[in-house]
């Protein structure tokens, strides 16, 4: 395939295009849905073809198609480059790149694994998710439903561009997670859930707390502890963040408003604030396509969508605003480096810029210094998502929570929403914890500019702040 | 393929798969999908114009044998990529003893219903002129106010079809299409930033692009000088269309749906025929309205679309099924299967198993304009009117949301008071239904497929 793709950026630059990049995907996604006694999907989906995007005078033009043939390459080519120079007149705000150094791929930008899920049959898969719902049944209560899914998301990702680099990996992302609902005796619905997914081999699902027996286990037990949680209050309070829905926090709040294309056209308020402080000391923002996913869990992603290596960008540090997450055009104009943040749901797709892994930096504190330090409010746990309006506006959802006093735990609490500014919230952070944990799957997954879901990771430490407005309902 | 032969292309693949499948394992049923759609799209963001334009093929297989169901997919349309979605359906089936038992076979042959519509000029419509159109709306929403700081505008175009057959029987195939343009645009007071859209689509008509730049503009401009509601407390909210759609699209739209029903995750399940809304509320999803975004002639199994009453004069009447799901509830289908989010987002509509989706929400509108209903607001109430972030994020089991009005207004005693900061809208789905006080007679096409007038619930809380 490579020889289709570098034929297809020489006849994108015969054309006259500055910069061609063609890509080929040949993915394989596997989705198994379990609920109760019923396997609602049983799926393989077989995900391949080209993109190719042009550029011509610092505007692009992108096409796809789902053949390999020459003719329809090259006719995708033809499209993606008529397109940008079609487009060209129209553009006031130019993101030309300059050409850089090619790049060759080795066999080590492929994550090895002991039991990649190719060589594991389709029964040894179901194993795993009958596994993991017979324990959510067997520790869960008044269970009125318990869904089981796996996923899987493996295969060759190969890239050819005008610098002449020659890009060839292998993309794996595997997941396991269980969700329990039960019933109250008031006959309201609660839930329980729990789950890992990130570049891992099916040998993850074998270790100390990963098991789909501790899966199901977990789901079930947290579903029934929600039997007896209270309504969460509403109102301004003070809260304990824990790891997951720290990483959405950094993801979905933060990291949205520092993806450079928000920055060049003026939409973030983070445009223009490099090297201003934003937040405390305790708020140190990093992102990495590659990162210790054995020390700490999360996604390989060795290589863009444009061909630029991963880097581990500091976006903000110890609460001071430095960098941005770029792709090429949006780093040139700028002033700043390529970050490695050109990504693509898929091959129909161009490449803008995403996050990959994004994270706040672990601190110093035990979970015990840290419910002392929050004295009295909510300890937030786990998370459905959340979303954010541009202004830094968000909501995040956590599936359930504690309500502690004087640093000690109290009684649960019910899913409760948390809201804010961003902006203003990180001036609000008190202290992190000492831990780093990275999250990642197949589930899930993140939207922007009608591209979703794309696998992403987030995480970090546990999070003391203040002022943090939780919905409820009122009192 | 063009838009006339378009059918006749897709079924022949279909069929040629069949024979193929049958041959393959004369003792399995085989269902075959297999979908084109032609897209052209343009976006000026603040001066950088992107332009993509390109096919999705792509095809999906099921294949059961007794109650092993297998499904497989891959992009492409051509026969081989079919073969090999068969391929791998077969080895699902014959590689595991996973049964499903409520499983009820394929659909049986039934008459089509109708296609939409479709304008010759959307057909016609390529990336110059979408990019021209960006630049109107663009120009235009810069024109109507000096404190814009951004636009991003869009325009797009597409057409295409599907073709679903099954060794019942059915061979059927539709057709549709639609334009679309956007802007959403920021103005910028001092550090207060706000946000507002413009859209319009359709697929009888060419979208008109004027006004579009200037009631974003318009929309965003008057929430400045926002105030903080401090406060936490129960009162009167009036959603405006499109955060009633969003309201409406999180609670019945997903709560009706054949999954949440047949699993008894849905608060509904067990009361049809019960009053479970104010009388001041009818909801139908129509499936056949010529000029619905998603009408077809068959859902994306093959079954009939149609229009189907869920709520009337407040009381449940009916949910929302495909083939399977309708079956484990013991009635026939509603014509609602779906693949992938067919409006939104869907770009790869075979690379989803079949579901059941909403075709066409509508709200019967009722007598009144939005403005009598705020005049008749009685002490302090909150005016939403764009969809509250974090609506979708609600969980349909619980029935409780919880999210955050960026767009909000205080109403005294009847009239606009002044933009609010941003609050936090917490309360029960189907409590609010029941709690609706009153319908406008504004029905308008939202932005989420949703055609919905301005409502008022009480008693949902409001958080400063």
């Amino acid at each position: 395939m490579i020889d289709t793709l570098e034929k297809c950026v020489e006849y994108g630059e015969s054309l006259g295009a500055e910069a061609v990049e063609a890509r080929y995907d040949d993915l394989v996604l596997r989705t198994l849905h379990r609920t109760d006694d019923v396997w609602k999907d049983i799926e393989v989906k077989s995900r391949s073809g080209v993109g190719v995007s042009c550029y011509y005078e610092g505007v692009s033009g992108f096409s796809f198609t789902a053949s390999t043939d020459w003719a329809d390459v090259k006719q995708a080519a033809e499209r993606a480059f008529k397109m940008a120079r079609a487009s060209s007149g129209a553009a006031t705000l130019r993101l030309p790149f300059d050409r850089g150094t090619a790049v060759e791929s080795r066999p080590s930008d492929t994550v090895r694994v002991r039991a990649h899920p190719r060589d594991h049959d389709l029964a040894f898969k179901t194993g795993l998710v009958n596994r993991m719902v017979e324990s959510a049944r067997e520790h869960g209560a008044d269970i009125r439903n318990v869904r089981g899914l796996y996923g899987e998301l493996y295969g060759r990702k190969t890239l050819v561009n005008s610098d002449g680099s020659h890009i060839d990996w292998e993309f794996l992302v595997t997941d396991l997670r269980c969700v329990v609902t039960s019933r109250t005796d008031s006959g309201a619905l609660v839930t329980g859930s729990e789950g890992y997914g990130g570049t891992f081999g099916l040998e993850f699902f074998s270790t100390d707390g990963h098991t789909p027996e501790d899966i199901g286990r977990e789901a079930g037990l947290r579903a029934k502890e929600q039997l007896r949680a209270h309504p969460c209050p509403a109102g301004r309070m003070r809260a304990l963040v824990e790891n997951h829905l720290v990483g959405v926090l950094a993801h979905e709040s933060f990291g949205h408003l520092s993806e450079a294309d928000f920055i060049v056209t003026g939409g973030s308020p983070l445009t223009g604030k490099i090297g201003e402080k934003l937040g405390t000391e305790h708020t140190t923002i990093v992102d990495t396509g590659t990162p210790d996913v054995k020390a700490y869990g999360g996604l390989w992603v060795p290589y863009d969508d444009q061909g630029t290596p991963a880097d581990r960008t500091v976006v903000l540090d110890h609460g001071t605003l430095e960098h941005y997450l770029h792709n090429r055009g949006t780093a040139k104009h700028l002033g700043q480096r390529p970050t490695g943040n050109a990504r693509a749901v898929t091959f129909a797709f161009p490449p803008i810029p995403r996050m990959t892994n994004t994270f706040f930096v672990p601190g110093d504190l035990t979970e015990e210094e840290a419910l002392e330090l929050l004295g009295t409010g909510v300890y937030a746990v786990q998370t459905q998502g959340g979303q954010v309006e541009g202004d830094g506006s968000f909501l995040f959802k956590a599936i359930r929570g504690y309500w502690v006093e004087n640093g000690e735990v109290k009684y649960p609490v019910r899913e409760v929403s948390l809201s804010g500014n961003i902006l203003e919230l990180l001036g609000r952070v008190e202290g992190a914890t000492k831990e780093l944990k990275l999250f990642s799957g197949y589930f899930g997954g993140c939207g922007k500019g009608g591209q979703s879901p794309l696998p992403v990771g987030l995480g970090g430490p546990m999070l003391v702040m203040d002022g943090v407005v939780f919905g409820g309902r009122a009192s | 393929m063009d838009y006339d032969s378009i059918k006749d292309g897709l079924l022949s693949v279909v069929d040629s798969a069949l024979k193929y499948g049958s041959s393959a394992d004369p003792d399995a049923e085989f269902e075959v999908y297999v979908c084109y759609q032609s897209s052209a799209e343009a976006e000026i963001t603040q001066g950088v114009v992107a332009a993509k334009s390109g096919v999705v093929a792509g095809n999906a297989v099921r294949v059961a044998k007794g109650r092993r169901v297998g499904f497989a997919c891959s992009s492409g349309a051509t026969s081989e990529r079919v073969k090999l979605s068969i391929r791998e359906a077969l080895g699902i089936v014959h590689g595991v003893s996973v049964e499903d038992e409520r499983f009820p076979g394929f659909v049986e042959p039934r008459p089509p219903g109708r296609e939409g519509v479709l304008a010759d000029s959307i057909l016609e419509l390529d990336v110059e002129t979408l990019v021209r159109d960006c630049q109107r709306i663009v120009e235009e929403a810069k024109a109507t106010d000096g404190r814009v700081v951004m636009v991003s505008a869009e325009a797009s175009a597409g057409w295409g079809g599907y073709a679903v057959g099954n060794t019942n029987g059915v061979m059927a195939a539709s057709r549709g299409g639609l334009n679309l343009c956007t802007a959403y645009v920021m103005t910028k007071v001092g550090e207060e930033r706000k946000t507002g859209l413009g859209f319009d689509i359709a697929r009888d008509r060419a979208y008109n692009v004027d006004g579009i730049g200037r009631d974003a503009t318009s929309e965003a401009a008057s929430q400045h000088g926002a105030s903080p509601f401090d406060a936490t407390t129960t009162m009167t909210t009036v959603w405006s269309p499109r955060a009633a759609g969003a309201f409406l699209l999180a609670s019945v739209g997903r709560s009706t749906l054949g999954r949440p029903v047949v699993e008894g995750v849905s608060p509904l399940c067990d009361h049809i025929g019960e009053q479970m809304a104010s009388k001041a509320l009818t909801i139908y999803d129509d499936g056949q309205d010529p000029v619905g975004l998603n009408t077809q002639a068959v859902d994306a199994e093959g079954s009939p679309q149609k229009k189907n009453v869920v709520i009337e004069r407040g009381v449940l009447k009916g949910f929302l099924f495909d083939h399977y799901h309708a079956k484990v509830f013991g009635v026939e289908s509603t014509g609602n299967c779906a693949r992938g989010r067919e409006l939104f987002g869907g770009n790869a509509p075979y690379e989803s198993s079949p579901s059941v989706g909403t075709k066409g929400l509508v709200v019967k509108e009722g007598r009144r304009s939005p403005d009598d209903l705020i005049a008749s607001v009685d002490g302090k109430a909150v005016l939403i009117t764009e969809m509250p972030i974090g609506i979708f994020h609600s969980n349909i089991a619980t029935g409780e949301f919880s999210a955050v009005a960026t767009s909000a207004f205080l109403v005294v005693n009847g009239s606009v008071e002044h933009p609010l900061r941003s609050v936090s809208v917490a309360g029960h789905f189907y409590d609010g239904l029941r709690e609706l006080a009153s319908i406008g007679s504004d029905t308008t096409l939202t932005p989420f497929g949703v055609t919905v007038p301005t409502m008022v619930f009480e008693g949902f809380s409001v958080t400063g």
